[in-house]
Formats: structure tokens, C-alpha cells, sequence
């Protein structure tokens, strides 16, 4: 037993310091918030004049972008015309460029027969067999050799039937098919939801300021475009597709309600809502490849010989995302996406669903510095006093434990050096920033934890009152105090955990610290405080002194 | 040995050697009345006055002024603070970029007259021309999105507490415990909209804290009322008693707790935003004094009564008088040890029957009916109520 304790309480001092060791070694630190430290600032403005009402849209939907690729706690608003997003705790420009180039138009176009792309096929540059794919696709690549864009392979895969080829994905109505055949165009879908020419793209090119932003280098074959507005475009796994010009945007979608779900069949599935007022744009596409018209013929055999109906491309920056198979003919509210995913790919296409909701474009203007917000003082303020306070609560405890206090000054270093650790590997791992609310609530975690110790202590107080030794008060007042402490510290850390993984923003931030600094807690009163307290409790030392106001009897 | 059987004089000895006897059942009616009165005025106050939400929820007026050697935040600062807007509320960042350096100044939205005085103020202390001072409206930062979530998340959370605490414990303590909950997270709100301070999203973490603090204190409360439940199985104490018991030795608990949780906050509050001078520390670290000392306060006058009077509806009734003045004294410290209070005259066999020598009061009771046994059972000195008393040590050899 007295062999157990010792194992414990040296276990764990040397396991924190040794994690605190680490962590200072090599320089790792929690990742301080936008209020305490600023952070990088990029400027997103609009491709074309956009409402108030759109802008704030697509502030929500950038911060949620963020969100999802592990950027925690951005500060995302609009200013005049702009969106301002200020990332904390990024420090390379190409790194906060890269995370907020999260815009782009979702487009929704049928796919065609190859021969509609035919006048792309006496371009010079294409391959003589009518291999589509070649160096002359959009690749985006920035100034220092990192691909950020889609690559499409060199041609490896001659796209002569490329929808045959890759047709896995198909798709099926989680509903009832509505049975009603739309066909005529739909006049909710706006007009800046039709194709975009392939002047689109390079739009990207138009950054001004281009010390500040990866300099972008748009490579766009200007005559590939065929019959009709028919246009060959990659696809991610490298193919091309022939596809006729786009008919509706992502935003004929529920903003954000795409997910990933496991399919009927095992593999993975991805579920989107459509709009009501998307819903006619979308069942428009759907009808017409379902029906095999020639503005969205059959391409390819089923299983059974006959002809499949046509396939909705979803296209994202002229890059397929995903080219399913339309099997039924309209669509009521959920259009389930089925196929041979991958969780990546389905993953992938949950974002791009998302994302394409943006309903205006915007582009990286300028990156710049941002200062903290809090003013430079706030953080040393806010140290300083809670140092302050906390040295007045440890002269509290001494004067009313004596002795016993050390053994709380202890944990609380251990406890303190625990948190430390945490919130700089946590930092390290998800970005979470540590603002001044944060450091805050540690100061307030102090007093739930030295509370551990009071329950702890008040109860041997009782029980050595009443005439148990200490050596006997202490085993039995810990098994006590740990029933009452992890009760009440459960209750905090499932807040934690809930509101970590449902909440978005500072929320999530806060219960991120609140979860660490009660685990922090529950792990050293284990193995800390009750090997400390029952050793000490065990050993010659106390006897004959005051602990408690209590004079330590011999046993 | 050192036994703590004699009551000390003055109300700080007997505090301090756990051996205090207040009726905290029985100030319930002016514990809750006063939780109501507060609930009320912030129902009230929110109702007409609303809460002053800040630059981060409903956006407001900014600046970009060019940043220079003579002009900085601090300056942007004083230049805010001579035109009688405060920089609580405001936010000054300088932005620089490869080709610009600039301090950009939020504040809440003010009328067009004022932020053209505050261009021309701006322009002026920079030495630049007016035109260079860009103006603009700036959103919210913290969109619908975050409030959904977060009220979705706690509201789960909520329920989660709820079947936690009343499988650990029961439903009527996760009752009483959201209860005491609700009443804290009022009185912080009502501080809030009574007084008028803006809303940062660091005050809604504030409340948060709150919330989580509460729940904390209630919990602990409870478990030594649950454990004393236990304690008394045997003799069928009235819940108040138990509850009033509970809450006297939990006593010293609560106010070292109390202590050691509000130092630092206090701390914050004079030291950091007082004589430091960090404006940002000062609303946040107020909201969290006055969560706490609501959290404190709830837990004993809020969320106990309301328990005992939960419990005293059902089962069974009370069978005398409250205990109070000494024989609550008695029964506070004889419980306050481990092991199970059983009926001395009823089961007599099980090692700790009354000797009836040291205890006039047990003599007094022996024999009487069964109720007075119970309670004399109750009132029987500490050292008696060991289920295996301290027996000196064996000299063992090893």
C-alpha cells in the first residue's frame, strides 16, 4: 500500500514535470487568442456588388468554413463591403490565405455527350486521340511549388467515355419521388447562377496585391468549349467529363445541411437538403436527365443493358466534384448521394455541398497583422492579479491548515504545470486559442479546485473531532471526498464535452479549458493528493503538530 | 487525543470546530422570497430594458485611420474617451499590411453627426486629411449560427445534468439543483440589463462559468445531504433535519470554498482592472463575483429548502419538531463521521449502544417510545456513533 502511494505520488510529479519539460523544450505554448495576441487579418472581398444581407450569409458561412478545417475561434464580420476575418494563432500568411479560400460557385450541369465537346477536339493542344486531359487543365499552384488547387493528372486516363467509366455514384431519393415532371426553367435560380465562361476562373488572377498572396498561376484552354457551351472539365480523380452549360447553383441547396451517412448498402452516403425554393431548379436537371433528354443524355449502360439515365455534375472552381447518376425523376426535399466514397471523398463532397451555398464569390484582397484587441496590458493584468489572488487564497489555507496547506500548494503547482501542458499540446494539435476569457476561467477553475482539498480536509476535520486518528480519518475522509468530487466534476466535464462538440466560436473555446482544467483536477486529487495526504497522514511528521486547529494526536 | 466534544463560546469557535446549529430550513421563506424578488427584477428589467449587447452582436461604426509614429491605439484610445464614448466597448486593433498600416477603431453604432466629428477628431490627430479616414459600418461578429448552437448544446447538456444527477442522485435534487442553476444565471443577467453593462461575448463565457460554478456547489451540497440520508435510513430522520444537518456541516466547506473561489476573482477586479488598469478585465470579472456569490447563496438558501420541501411532500411525515439550538448542535457533530446512525434501544447488539453514563440526555430518553429513541439516537455524542471506534493501535510485529 505505503510502496502504491509512493509509486503514484512520485509517478505523477515526474510525469507533469516531464510533459511541462517537453513542452518548454520544444517550444510548444498555447496558442493565445485574437484579444491577447491579434493574429493575421485577410480582407475577402466580393466578385461583383453583393447586399448586406448576402455578405453577412457568407460571414456565416466562412466562419463556419473555418470552423470545420480546424481554424478556432475566428473573428469573421463584415466591414462596408468587405469581410474581415481575423484568424488567431496563425502566423504564416500562406497558411491563413489557405483557409480562407473556402468561397467558390457550386454549379449544377448536366453531362453531355463527348461529341459536344468535339470543337475542343481540334484544338492543337489536345491529344491527337481526343484525349481531353492534358498539362492545359486548371491548375492552380502557388509561387512556392505548393499545389492548393485540384490537380488533374497528366492524361494518364483518356476520357473518350468518361462518364461510362466513372459512374459509381448514384443516386437515390431518400424520399418518395414527387412524380411530377418539371421541365421548365426555373425563375428563382438566379442569374449569376448560370455558367460562368471559362473567364471565370482566372478572376483569381486578379488579386492586387500579389506580395501578400500566393501568387497564382491559371492555366485555361480558352477553346474548349464545344457545341452548345458544352465545356470539358477534370474531374478529381482525374478524368474529364463533357458537361452543357450549368442550370442551377449550390445554392439550390439547404445551407450546411449536408452530412455524411453510412448507406444502405456499407459505404458512405451524403445527404443534402434542397430549398424550397431550390427544389423546382434542381427537380428541372433532374427531370431532364431522368427523361434522357439530349440536354442531359444517357451516358452509359446499366447493369441491365439498358440505357442509365443521365448524371448531374456538381462542379466546383471547373473542377467535378462528383458526377451522379439521376435514377429518379424529381426530388422532394432530401437527395441522397450514393456511391463508392471513401470517408475523405465523402467528406469532401459534404464540404463542397456546403460551401456552394455561398451566394456571392469573394477573394483574398491583403493579409495583415492584426494587434491585440484586449490592448497589450490585459494579459499581464490579468496574470499578475491572478497571481495576487492566488497567493491570498494559499496564506487563507496556511493559516487555517497549517501544516496540511502544503500538500494543496503542491497540487495546485502540479495542477497548474497539468493545465499548462494540456493547453499548450491542445494548442499545438487543434488551434484552440486561449483568450483573456479563458484565462480567466482557469483563474476561476483555481477556486473549484482548491475546493477539492477543502472537502477533503473539513471531512478528516470531522472525523478526527470525533476521535479517529489521523492515520484512520484519512483513508476513510478520501473515500468520501472522491464520491463528492467526482460527482460534482462529472457534471462540469460532461458540460464540456457537450458543449465542445455541439457549439461553434468562443463557446466551444471555453468549454474546451472548462474540460481540461476539470480532468486536470479529478487526475491530480487522485494521484497526487490522496498518495500526499495519506502518506503524510501515515508518517511521524504530523504528530504532535496543529493541522485543521486541531492538535495531531499520536496514534 | 484531542476530541472536540466541548462547544466553543463564541459563534467563530463553534464555526470553526464544525459544532454550529443554524436553522437554515427554517429561514427558507426569506431565502427564497428574496431569490424570487430578483428573478423578478430581472424578468422585468430584461423585459423593459433588454440586455446592452456589444460591438460583437450587433455590429457597429469603424475606422481605418493610417497608423504613424504619432499616432497608435493608445492615441485612438484618448481620442474616443475626449468625445465621451468609452473604450469598454470599443475595440482598437492596428492592421498592417506589405503597403498599409492602420489602426482600425470599432465602436458601437453612434448617429452620423458624431461619427463625422469622430472622422474629423481622427483625422486630425493622426495629421491626416479626413479623406484618408475610411468609414464604415462592421457586422456582427457572432452570428445567429453561434447563439443556436449554443443554446441547442446547453439545452442538451441540461437534460444530460438532469438524468445524471438523478441517477447519482435523485430527480428531486436535479430539480432543485437546475433551480438553484436558472436563479444564478438571473441574478448575473440581471446585474447586467438593471445596470445597463454591454454584453461581450467574454460576458456570455462569464455566464457559462457561472452555470458550470453553480452546479458545482449545488452538487457538493447535496452529496452530504444524500449521505447523511443514508446515515439516517435507520432511525427515519425528517428530512428537514437532515437537510439543516447537512448544510451546518457543510458549513466551513462552503465558506473556505467561497474564499478561495472569490479571491481571485476579487483580485481581477480591484487589482487587474482597478490599479493595473485593464478596462476588459473589469464587467467580466464583476460578472463573475456576483455568479458566485449568487452560486453560493443559492446553494444554501435556494436549492436545499427547495429540496427539503420536494422531499417533505412525499413518504413520510415528520413525527415531531424540527431539531434545533443544541440538539441540532448535537446531531450536526455526532454525524460528522462515517458509518450509519442506528437506534440505540432497537438495535442495541450492533457494538455502539448507549453506555447511558456519559449521556444525561440518553438516559433521559431510554425507554421511552420508540420515536424518542430515534431521536435520542440522533442526539448521542459523536464517539458513540463510530461504527468500529478507534481502538488503539496493535503493536504488530513486522
Amino acid at each position: 500500500m505505503k510502496r502504491r502511494l509512493w509509486i503514484s505520488l512520485i509517478g505523477t510529479i515526474v510525469a507533469v514535470v516531464g510533459a511541462l519539460g517537453g513542452n518548454l523544450a520544444t517550444g510548444n505554448e498555447p496558442i493565445l487568442g485574437l484579444d491577447l495576441q491579434g493574429g493575421l487579418s485577410v480582407i475577402l472581398a466580393p466578385e461583383e456588388d453583393a447586399s448586406a444581407d448576402d455578405l453577412i450569409v457568407v460571414r456565416d458561412l466562412v466562419r463556419s468554413s473555418l470552423e470545420r478545417s480546424g481554424v478556432a475561434e475566428p473573428d469573421v464580420r463584415v466591414q462596408g463591403s468587405n469581410i474581415v476575418v481575423d484568424l488567431p494563432g496563425v502566423k504564416d500568411k500562406e497558411e491563413a490565405l489557405r483557409s480562407v479560400s473556402v468561397s467558390g460557385i457550386v454549379e449544377l450541369r448536366p453531362v453531355v455527350n463527348f461529341q459536344d465537346c468535339a470543337g475542343a477536339l481540334t484544338d492543337p493542344t489536345l491529344t491527337a486521340d481526343g484525349t481531353p486531359l492534358g498539362s492545359d487543365q486548371v491548375i492552380t499552384v502557388t509561387e512556392d511549388g505548393v499545389v492548393t488547387g485540384e490537380v488533374a493528372p497528366q492524361g494518364d486516363d483518356p476520357a473518350v467515355e468518361p462518364a461510362v467509366d466513372e459512374a459509381p455514384v448514384d443516386e437515390v431519393p431518400s424520399s418518395e419521388p414527387a412524380g411530377l415532371r418539371r421541365s421548365a426553367p426555373d425563375p428563382t435560380v438566379p442569374d449569376d447562377s448560370t455558367a460562368p465562361d471559362d473567364s471565370a476562373v482566372p478572376d483569381d488572377s486578379t488579386v492586387p496585391d500579389d506580395s501578400t498572396v500566393p501568387e497564382e498561376e491559371v492555366l485555361q484552354l480558352p477553346s474548349n468549349v464545344g457545341v452548345n457551351g458544352a465545356e470539358f472539365l477534370p474531374t478529381l480523380d482525374g478524368g474529364a467529363v463533357c458537361l452543357g452549360p450549368s442550370q442551377a447553383s449550390g445554392e439550390v441547396f439547404e445551407r450546411d445541411s449536408a452530412s455524411v451517412a453510412l448507406g444502405q448498402l456499407g459505404g458512405f452516403s451524403v445527404n443534402v437538403e434542397l430549398r424550397n425554393d431550390g427544389q423546382q431548379a434542381w427537380n428541372s436537371i433532374a427531370t431532364q436527365c431522368f427523361n434522357r433528354q439530349p440536354t442531359c443524355p444517357s451516358t452509359g449502360i446499366d447493369q441491365n443493358g439498358s440505357s442509365r439515365p443521365g448524371q448531374i455534375a456538381i462542379v466546383l472552381d471547373d473542377i467535378v466534384q462528383s458526377a451522379p447518376v439521376v435514377n429518379v425523376p424529381a426530388f422532394d426535399e432530401f437527395v441522397s448521394i450514393t456511391g463508392q466514397f471513401s470517408q475523405d471523398e465523402a467528406n469532401g463532397l459534404t464540404d463542397v455541398l456546403n460551401r456552394g451555398a455561398f451566394p456571392v464569390e469573394v477573394t483574398p484582397q491583403e493579409t495583415r497583422t492584426v494587434s491585440a484587441s484586449a490592448g497589450g496590458d490585459s494579459l499581464k493584468a490579468a496574470i499578475i492579479a491572478g497571481l495576487i489572488g492566488l497567493s491570498l487564497v494559499l496564506v487563507f489555507l496556511v493559516l487555517y491548515y497549517r501544516l496540511l496547506a502544503l500538500v494543496i500548494i503542491g497540487g495546485l503547482v502540479v495542477w497548474g504545470m497539468t493545465v499548462y501542458s494540456a493547453a499548450a499540446f491542445v494548442s499545438g494539435a487543434t488551434n484552440y486559442a486561449l483568450s483573456l476569457a479563458g484565462i480567466t476561467g482557469i483563474i476561476v477553475a483555481i477556486g473549484v479546485t482548491v475546493d477539492s482539498y477543502v472537502v477533503f480536509f473539513e471531512r478528516m476535520k470531522d472525523e478526527i473531532r470525533n476521535g479517529r486518528t489521523l492515520r484512520n480519518a484519512a483513508p476513510r475522509s478520501f473515500k468520501s471526498t472522491w464520491r463528492t468530487i467526482w460527482s460534482a466534476d462529472l457534471v462540469s466535464v460532461i458540460g464540456a464535452l457537450i458543449l465542445f462538440s455541439l457549439s461553434v466560436g468562443s463557446v466551444r473555446g471555453f468549454a474546451l479549458y472548462l474540460g481540461i482544467t476539470t480532468l486536470c483536477d479529478l487526475i491530480v486529487c487522485f494521484f497526487f493528493t490522496r498518495p500526499a495526504v495519506l502518506l503524510l497522514a501515515r508518517s511521524k511528521f504530523m504528530v504532535g503538530k496543529r493541522a485543521f486547529g486541531l492538535e495531531v494526536a499520536s496514534s | 487525543m484531542s476530541r472536540g466534544d466541548q462547544i466553543a463560546s463564541t459563534g467563530l469557535g463553534r464555526l470553526f470546530r464544525g459544532q454550529t446549529a443554524i436553522d437554515f430550513y427554517g429561514k427558507r421563506r426569506v431565502g427564497l422570497t428574496l431569490a424570487v424578488i430578483v428573478v423578478v427584477v430581472t424578468f422585468a428589467s430584461l423585459f423593459t430594458r433588454g440586455l446592452n449587447l456589444g460591438l460583437d452582436f450587433e455590429g457597429g461604426d469603424a475606422w481605418d485611420v493610417p497608423a504613424s509614429e504619432t499616432f497608435t491605439a493608445d492615441d485612438a484610445g484618448e481620442v474616443l474617451e475626449d468625445n465621451g464614448i468609452s473604450t469598454v466597448g470599443s475595440r482598437i486593433q492596428r492592421r498592417s499590411g506589405d503597403s498599409t498600416d492602420v489602426i482600425t477603431v470599432q465602436i458601437e453604432e453612434v448617429s452620423r453627426e458624431q461619427a463625422d466629428v469622430l472622422t474629423n477628431a481622427f483625422a486630425e490627430r493622426a495629421g491626416v486629411d479626413s479623406e484618408e479616414v475610411g468609414f464604415s459600418f462592421t457586422s456582427s461578429t457572432w452570428g445567429s449560427e453561434i447563439t443556436d448552437k449554443a443554446l441547442r448544446a446547453l439545452v442538451i447538456f441540461l437534460i444530460i445534468v438532469s438524468i445524471f444527477i438523478s441517477i447519482r442522485f435523485e430527480y428531486r435534487m436535479a430539480l432543485a439543483a437546475l433551480a438553484a442553476m436558472l436563479h444564478d444565471v438571473l441574478v448575473v443577467v440581471g446585474v447586467y440589463t438593471v445596470f445597463g453593462f454591454e454584453v461581450t461575448p467574454a460576458t456570455v463565457i462569464a455566464f457559462l462559468t457561472i452555470l458550470g460554478y453553480s452546479l458545482y456547489d449545488t452538487i457538493v451540497v447535496f452529496d452530504r445531504v444524500q449521505e447523511n440520508e443514508g446515515k439516517y435510513a435507520g432511525i427515519r430522520m425528517p428530512y428537514q433535519d437532515i437537510v439543516n444537518i447537512s448544510m451546518n456541516q457543510v458549513l466551513m466547506r462552503s465558506i473556505n470554498t467561497s474564499l478561495s473561489s472569490i479571491l481571485p476573482v476579487v483580485s481581477l477586479l480591484l487589482i487587474g482592472s482597478g490599479i493595473l488598469g485593464a478596462v476588459t478585465l473589469r464587467e467580466f470579472g464583476l460578472a463573475l463575483l456576483i455568479g458566485m456569490i449568487s452560486g453560493i447563496y443559492s446553494s444554501i438558501f435556494v436549492a436545499t429548502p427547495l429540496l427539503a420541501g420536494l422531499k417533505s411532500k412525499v413518504g413520510r411525515k415528520a413525527r415531531r419538531e424540527r431539531l434545533t439550538g443544541d440538539n441540532l448542535r448535537a446531531a450536526v457533530i455526532g454525524s460528522g463521521v462515517t458509518g450509519r446512525v442506528a437506534t440505540a434501544a432497537a438495535g442495541g447488539s450492533d457494538g455502539h449502544g448507549h453506555d447511558g453514563d456519559d449521556d444525561d440526555r440518553t438516559d433521559r430518553d431510554r425507554g421511552g417510545r420508540d420515536d424518542d429513541a430515534k431521536t435520542a439516537a440522533v442526539l448521542a455524542p459523536a464517539g458513540k456513533l463510530l461504527t468500529h471506534p478507534p481502538r488503539p493501535r496493535k503493536k504488530k510485529r513486522r
